[in-house]
């Protein structure tokens, strides 16, 4: 048996290292640190660090939610029951917004990893160029027949089908970006991959050179699942308390989602662990605390989940606490994978050339502020709206206003001190 | 030996690779400006609503708001990473080079980012569910949050085409690179336009619902869109001339001797065609109809956003970044607040195939066997981001430049005198060792022969084992 597992592993690792011959791993360290920006990071990496893991986390949840909702919707579809029907229109909403979401909030931690991590992300997309671009064109035709589903779904079969195609063009977009992050892994292959041992230089960037299935599987289509179904008992949560909601309905959608998420949160755990036996010995992930904490923490959130499964609703906020735990620690063990790679080079980004600079984290950090009042005020007013029974109006208490006449005040205070710099930098330079 | 930090090269024959970051950008200037525009006047129009109690007004912008979740929200925001992505296959380390200058500028547009796509949901799915001055409240935070954006990246676009004062190459101070001397006529010109694009969308939608709205409110949204297009465009002209003025002077010789006539015809025509359009419906608002709306959005699209676009990537040249990134992501100069090197000296010194981590080892050193090949390398690696350098059609293909030049003296007589010694200041000069000259010289009389079209394959006689060897018998 074990030999089995052995050879099914193997089996596995020859399928990653598709076209791969063994480089010239000697000059590779050379390579890597001629690469870096030479305008070096402007902030301590360490920042710029934290700050990717961190964005990644929320990125990745909303990822998440838009494939597992639209997987949700187009098997609810396939059932007549009302209840189901409802279910498919509320998933496909959920995935709807989250795809919008999920764009967005990808920007952040592709931004901090760019600045640190500048080998590994321009060298591997450009290895993958047309694909790269070809993440851009499927996700817009993803996102546009999501719409399309929308648009639909008072025709079930029409918009399953809508559904059906843009749930295999996210998974298509999650396959380029799985491969440009995965190729990114291996910097010793770089060269021999891009001249094909010396023969050419495959600048037509429609090559695919590296995949691997249990990351695949773990990072994107078992978590898919597991975790739209933590929010199908936040939805249950949410709604209980407003009185034109139907209580079976949530219920049973809580109960469901509490179910997928235990049975995919199995198979994220599985796939996870079978990821890790995957990657080579010389990385000593195996061996690595962050690699545990990783596992651990996807066992602690299928035990929250599974004692959620009497009474989702109540277990509903745990749920949620417990899988962004688990999300935190996969953020940390999926950074932790570029160190381990990186430094059998000698690169570090803790090494990393600095130009330190203080205005632009403190034009940053008064954004951070001021967006903090909007989003607080935004998503407060919102979250009352959803709990006013439909046809009616919340009014908004005394504290609400002050809090709205704040969040104006602000916005456009920071956008007089943004101006008002900037005339004082022309004045002082070009008056 | 020299290691310099470049990147595989992605090449794209006929459109070549800018042409991608081209198109790209162009709909999502299209896109943004559209919902940027769009925010301030929907923000300014419930604002009529609340004031003068005309609660149809609010009838008309959710369905404005439905429209651009569908069109911005997808379109846009789709392809904003859109041009990132691009641009970090076209050209790595130009993009490179501003990212880690301006990463914290970026974030902080990020925020607006997410404050604008939350919003834009919280506003469609609250109006009607929450008291209308919250409400108001929440449309002029998406307004302005949706401005910001336009006012942050403004900064970074400007920088792109020239810090505009040597000043910067030596304090390396933010602020300086970001308060460009052309960032406030660049900002005032793209804040006006914005108003004229968001109002012919606006219009196209009242003409939709024309039969649903009651005809004072309908007269009343058309007029309000149309003064606001009207003044977008009369300011935006200003501003363009002011921007104009802040140019440096290269972009200047490349406006007068090398942008097309056409392509500022075609945006002067698209300007008056909007302007008319607009006069028209403010005069007789019945005259605003969505077939002939839609179509004036789109030719805004053709002839004015994708020929500016190409415009200003033009005006730019030779560089991609700041005046020390040249387009074909060399280095071309020191920025000693930075730490930062021209790689120029080292690259004619060692050579580029030498210097270049993804050449591979067999057209490292130069031969009668490999000599084509290298020069097509070369060709790829130093011309392709402004040349189809395979074909006689496309992007200033290489087949059209040098037809008739068969004989590689020829070719490199001209290559040498006019790229090596006396470059135009829109070209970044050639780089590299004679040997490499003649290299491409041979490449380009060899294509020309051909019919003036090869194919972009390399094909090197030695494997990189091989060629190691070779070198060190």
């Amino acid at each position: 048996m074990k030999d089995m597992i052995r050879w099914f592993l193997l089996f596995i690792l020859s399928f990653m290292l598709i076209g791969g011959k063994w480089a010239f791993a000697g000059d590779v360290g050379t390579m890597l640190k001629a690469m870096p920006d030479p305008a070096g990071a402007p902030f301590y990496p360490v920042t710029m660090q934290v700050l990717q893991v961190l964005t990644w986390m929320l990125h990745i949840l909303f990822v998440y939610t838009s494939i597992g909702g639209l997987f949700f919707s187009i098997y609810a579809f396939t059932k007549r029951e009302e209840r189901w029907q409802r279910l498919a229109k509320a998933t496909l909403e959920l995935a709807k917004v989250s795809v919008s979401l999920a764009i967005v909030l990808g920007v952040a931690p592709l931004l901090f990893y760019q600045v640190i991590y500048d080998p590994l992300w321009y060298a591997s997309a450009n290895l993958s160029a047309g694909w790269y671009i070809l993440f851009i064109v499927f996700l817009l035709v993803g996102y546009y027949f999501i719409w399309g589903a929308y648009f639909t779904k008072d025709k079930p079969s029409m918009s399953m089908l809508m559904s059906v195609l843009g749930v295999l063009f996210l998974l298509l977009v999650g396959f380029i970006i799985h491969v440009v992050n995965y190729q990114a892994l291996y910097p010793e292959k770089w060269v021999e991959w891009y001249t094909d041992g010396g023969r050419t230089m495959n600048a037509s960037g429609w090559n695919i050179y590296a995949f691997n299935v249990f990351r695949y599987l773990s990072f994107l289509i078992f978590p898919s699942v597991a975790i739209t179904g933590v929010f199908l008992m936040l939805y249950n949560w949410y709604f209980r308390s407003r009185e034109d909601m139907d209580k079976d309905y949530l219920d049973w959608a809580g109960k469901l989602g509490a179910r997928s998420a235990m049975y995919a949160g199995i198979g994220w755990l599985v796939s996870h662990i079978l990821y890790i036996f995957t990657i080579p010995a010389d990385w000593g992930a195996k061996g690595s605390i962050f690699t545990w904490l990783s596992v651990l923490g996807l066992i602690l959130c299928a035990g929250v989940v599974f004692s959620s499964q009497k009474n989702p609703a109540k277990m509903a906020i745990p749920s949620l606490l417990a899988g962004s735990v688990a999300l935190l620690l996969i953020a940390v063990f999926r950074e932790y994978l570029r160190v381990a790679s990186t430094s059998r080079f000698g690169y570090s980004i803790y090494s990393y050339k600095l130009n330190l600079e203080f205005l632009s984290p403190l034009l940053f950090l008064g954004t951070l502020l001021t967006g903090l009042v909007l989003y607080a005020y935004a998503w407060w007013m919102a979250y009352q709206a959803g709990k006013t029974p439909k046809g009616k109006v919340y009014e908004a208490s005394e504290t609400e206003h002050h809090l709205g006449d704040l969040s104006v005040f602000i916005v456009v205070l920071w956008a007089i001190v943004f101006i008002g710099v900037g005339l004082i930098v022309i004045v002082r330079n070009y008056v | 030996m020299d290691v310099l930090g470049f990147y595989p090269m992605w090449y794209v024959s006929v459109v070549g690779s800018a042409s991608i970051i081209g198109i790209i950008a162009a709909f999502h200037v299209l896109a943004s400006h559209t919902s940027v525009g769009a925010s301030i006047l929907l923000a300014y129009l419930a604002t009529k609503a609340y004031r003068e109690n005309q609660p149809q007004i609010y009838d008309y912008i959710k369905k404005y708001i439905l429209g651009l979740l569908v069109f911005s929200y997808v379109s846009g925001s789709i392809t904003g990473p859109g041009i990132w992505f691009s641009a970090t296959v076209a050209n790595p380390r130009g993009i490179s080079a501003l990212i880690h200058n301006f990463v914290w500028v970026w974030a902080a547009e990020w925020i607006w980012f997410v404050a604008e796509v939350t919003l834009v949901y919280i506003l469609f799915y609250t109006l009607g569910r929450i008291d209308q001055r919250s409400w108001l409240r929440l449309a002029w935070t998406f307004a302005i949050g949706s401005w910001a954006t336009m006012y942050i990246i403004v900064g970074i676009l400007s920088f792109m085409l020239s810090p505009g004062h040597e000043k910067w190459f030596t304090t390396g101070n933010i602020l300086d690179a970001f308060y460009n001397k052309n960032y406030f006529p660049h900002l005032l010109e793209r804040t006006s336009y914005m108003f004229a694009i968001a109002g012919t969308v606006g219009l196209a939608i009242a003409a939709l619902m024309k039969k649903d709205l009651p005809e004072k409110v309908y007269k009343d949204i058309v007029k309000t869109l149309s003064y606001w297009g009207i003044g977008g465009v009369v300011f935006g002209l200003m501003f363009f001339a002011w921007y104009v003025s802040t140019l440096p002077e290269r972009s200047h010789v490349i406006i007068e001797g090398v942008v097309p006539l056409y392509m500022k015809v075609s945006i002067m025509l698209t300007v008056l065609i909007v302007l008319t359009y607009f006069f028209l419906t403010a005069i007789r608002p019945q005259v605003a109809r969505f077939w002939i709306s839609l179509p004036i959005f789109i030719l805004i699209f053709f002839m004015g956003v994708f020929p500016e676009e190409k415009i200003r990537e033009s005006i730019r040249k030779p560089y991609i970044a700041g005046e020390f990134v040249w387009v074909n992501q060399i280095i071309s100069r020191d920025v000693p607040a930075k730490g930062i090197e021209s790689e120029v000296p080292v690259i004619d010194q060692k050579g580029l195939l030498a210097v270049n981590p993804f050449v591979p080892e067999g057209l490292k050193k130069i031969n009668s066997q490999n000599e084509i090949m290298a020069g097509k390398a070369i060709a790829i690696l130093q011309c392709s981001g402004c040349h189809n350098v395979t074909g006689s059609t496309g992007l200033r293909p290489f087949g059209q430049k040098f037809a008739g030049m068969t004989d590689p003296n020829t070719v490199y007589g001209f290559l040498a005198s006019y790229l090596r010694d006396n470059p135009p200041p829109y070209m970044p000069k050639f780089v590299g060792t004679d040997e490499e000259l003649r290299a491409l010289s041979a490449y380009i009389a060899h294509m020309i022969s051909k019919g003036g079209s090869v194919s972009a394959k390399i094909e090197v006689p030695n494997t990189s084992a091989e060629a190691k060897k070779e070198v060190q018998p």
